[in-house]
């Protein structure tokens, strides 16, 4: 079933918490909620569940609008941080409680528990007690318990954010191998932007009680609408610039910033926003910047900024190195192969002018997208 | 060696504090003999204070789970206009002075207020009579309950109650499934607590059902009484039993908890 909560405002004690927020979660969709702490997120499902009461709006599930049913009768499941599991029952007994609340048959019970915990990999755990298990384990534990009775809606509210690194990878492709087979409509919370754009279909970023953006990840990593999204989902290199000369396919901008030693121009694509926008951020990805010894960028890297490495980490696969370009630094993600620098070399700093993209999402980027909007809101005129 | 001197001056403290408990009760056991305590145990007197005490304490018991169990269950979990009132109501009779609470209850359930002739006039005697006893015991001990069965509500984490409910159980299921099976240790001792307090209780007890041997003469108040009429051997042999039954009921529950949580 599809999740839509209408103009849903929600304050604590007078401080706002959600304010008119709109967000349509479609069916069978995977949908990350993700934002810092504090930002209403966990409000958002608690509302969603009929744990918490908005002030006003709608929480619609299905055709239904359910403002008025209780939790128990919402048909949503939910996960919850610290698991929220029955510390006096089992394993067995923990996942059959809703099967029990149902008044299911114990022969069914049985079957159907043992099923739901060999789907999550936890059969041998049956007659342990949750102080009896790991993190790992109770994350199976909360996750068959919720989907034991086929709900519509599964909520998760950060829950691997106990887990260590190697068990969060092996229960997230578990967790969306479960979703797809289930095919349930599922709104999972976190803030972490890696496990968001591995399990999301679509990720709404929320911020403050309001959404920035809902796109997905790919969109949301490359074509952040504001600034806010893109330092969040850990888009680098930020840059306000003004547009200083324009010709038909190009722009010329200039960097506002007061730190910079010397004035900094940029090339980059024309994009439709500069027909109305001369100011604006632009965000240049650090995999699309490359470092020389020499000024001898490759021909369509247009754009070549003098500066001196002072800072350098290596992962797995790239080296990110921080380049001081004269009062402000830029970072770049090196294949660590190709990376032959040494710390505080003078470099050049190279991007074509494709890279930075303004902060204004798809729509104001792309020409086809914006023709397309233009046309809209003309039609709705 | 500072340690070393901490940890003695500990030892010696808890050593004198220790003593202030037991001197007293070894008092008590030097007092008598066995021969005269099996004595005093089958006077027909000191066996009915015991059975009055046993059975209004156990009624008491009983009347403070059933009332006090709902308004922890109120006060754990609610947030509403006026909480801080009722909680301060709630732990008003624990310090309050029980003559004060007995004189209190005298006043309300005797013939000169309406509410005391109400219950007279249909019949329903409440001073001088075993009601009084359970009357005022619960009005003095009923409070040991809810704040034990108060704390634990509280420490039960709130999810857990949140997960039952998206689970499709009712507040009642989840209360009786999840809430009271969390709780039980919190209640098992506020049970003992106001079983040993009803027990123990006089003050309130004697005011509001007087002291009638064989009809409302509780043990606590028949260790009164016969002390002071001289029946010093009446008088400490059932004190001797008010202080193995406290002693033991105690040593109970701390076992059968450590047995399910660990050392109390």
């Amino acid at each position: 079933m599809s999740v839509v909560l209408e103009k849903i405002s929600k304050s604590y004690n007078s401080l706002p918490a959600l304010a008119n927020l709109d967000l349509e979660v479609k069916k069978g969709e995977f949908h990350v909620l993700l934002g810092p702490s504090g930002s209403g997120k966990t409000t958002v499902i608690s509302i969603i569940a009929g744990l918490t009461k908005q002030d006003k709006g709608a929480v619609i599930i299905g055709d239904c609008n359910v403002n008025d049913l209780p939790p128990e009768k919402r048909s949503v499941g939910f996960v919850f941080q610290d698991y929220a599991q029955f510390p006096h029952l089992s394993v067995f007994e923990n996942v059959a409680y809703g099967l029990r609340v149902r008044k299911v048959k114990e022969k069914e019970i049985i079957q159907k528990v043992d099923c739901y915990l060999s789907k999550v990999g936890i059969e041998k755990e049956r007659n342990k007690f949750p102080h009896q298990l790991s993190g790992g384990q109770k994350q199976r534990v909360a996750l068959a318990r919720a989907l034991i009775t086929e709900p519509e809606i599964l909520l998760m509210d950060e829950p691997m954010s106990n887990l260590d690194v190697l068990t969060k990878e092996k229960i997230e492709s578990e967790l969306k191998k479960i979703q797809k087979e289930t095919g349930v409509t599922t709104v999972y919370v976190t803030h972490n932007q890696d496990e968001a754009f591995a399990l999301g279909d679509r990720v709404s970023v929320l911020n403050n009680g309001m959404i920035e953006q809902i796109e997905s990840p790919d969109e949301l990593f490359y074509h952040p609408k504001t600034e806010f999204v893109a330092n969040f989902v850990g888009a680098k290199n930020i840059l306000n610039v003004r547009v200083i000369e324009s010709d038909q396919n190009t722009v010329v901008a200039q960097v506002n910033n007061k730190n910079l030693n010397n004035p900094l121009k940029i090339m980059l694509k024309k994009y439709p926003i500069f027909k109305t926008v001369n100011e604006i951020n632009l965000c240049i990805h650090p995999e699309n910047i490359f470092i020389k010894k020499e000024n001898n960028c490759v021909k369509k890297s247009i754009n070549k900024i003098k500066g001196k490495i002072i800072y350098t980490e290596n992962n797995t696969s790239v080296t990110k190195a921080t380049i001081d370009i004269g009062g402000i630094n830029l970072y770049a993600a090196i294949p660590k192969k190709l990376f032959n620098f040494k710390l505080y070399e003078t470099v050049f700093v190279c991007f074509n002018m494709d890279a930075p993209h303004p902060l204004c999402g798809k729509g104001c980027r792309d020409i086809e997208a914006h023709r397309k909007c233009v046309n809209k809101n003309n039609k709705m005129e | 060696m500072k340690g070393f001197s901490f940890d003695l001056t500990v030892s010696i403290i808890t050593g004198i504090f220790m003593c202030l408990i037991i001197l007293p009760v070894f008092a008590l056991f030097t007092e008598t003999s066995f021969e005269e305590l099996i004595k005093q145990f089958k006077s027909p007197l000191v066996l009915s204070a015991i059975v009055i005490s046993l059975k209004t304490s156990l009624i008491v018991v009983l009347v403070s789970l059933l009332l006090g169990i709902p308004a922890a269950y109120l006060l754990a979990t609610k947030q509403f206009k006026g909480k801080e009132i009722l909680d301060t109501l709630v732990d008003l009779p624990i310090c309050m002075p029980p003559l004060v609470a007995g004189l209190a209850l005298l006043i309300l359930f005797g013939g000169s207020s309406r509410f005391g002739s109400f219950f007279i006039s249909n019949g329903i005697d409440i001073i001088f009579s075993t009601k009084g006893i359970i009357i005022a015991q619960v009005f003095v001990s009923a409070p040991f309950l809810i704040k034990s069965t108060r704390s634990a509500f509280e420490s039960i984490d709130k999810n857990v109650t949140n997960v039952s409910l998206t689970l499709g159980a009712s507040k009642f299921y989840t209360f009786r499934k999840v809430l009271i099976p969390l709780a039980k240790n919190g209640i098992y001792a506020g049970i003992v607590m106001t079983w040993a307090r009803a027990l123990g209780e006089f003050g309130a007890t004697s005011m509001v059902a007087g002291c009638i041997p064989g009809k409302t003469e509780t043990m606590t108040v028949a260790v009164y009484q016969n002390a002071m009429s001289g029946k010093m051997n009446s008088s400490i042999a059932i004190a001797l039993l008010l202080i193995i039954f406290s002693f033991t009921s105690l040593l109970i529950f701390k076992s059968r908890v450590r047995a399910q949580t660990g050392p109390v």
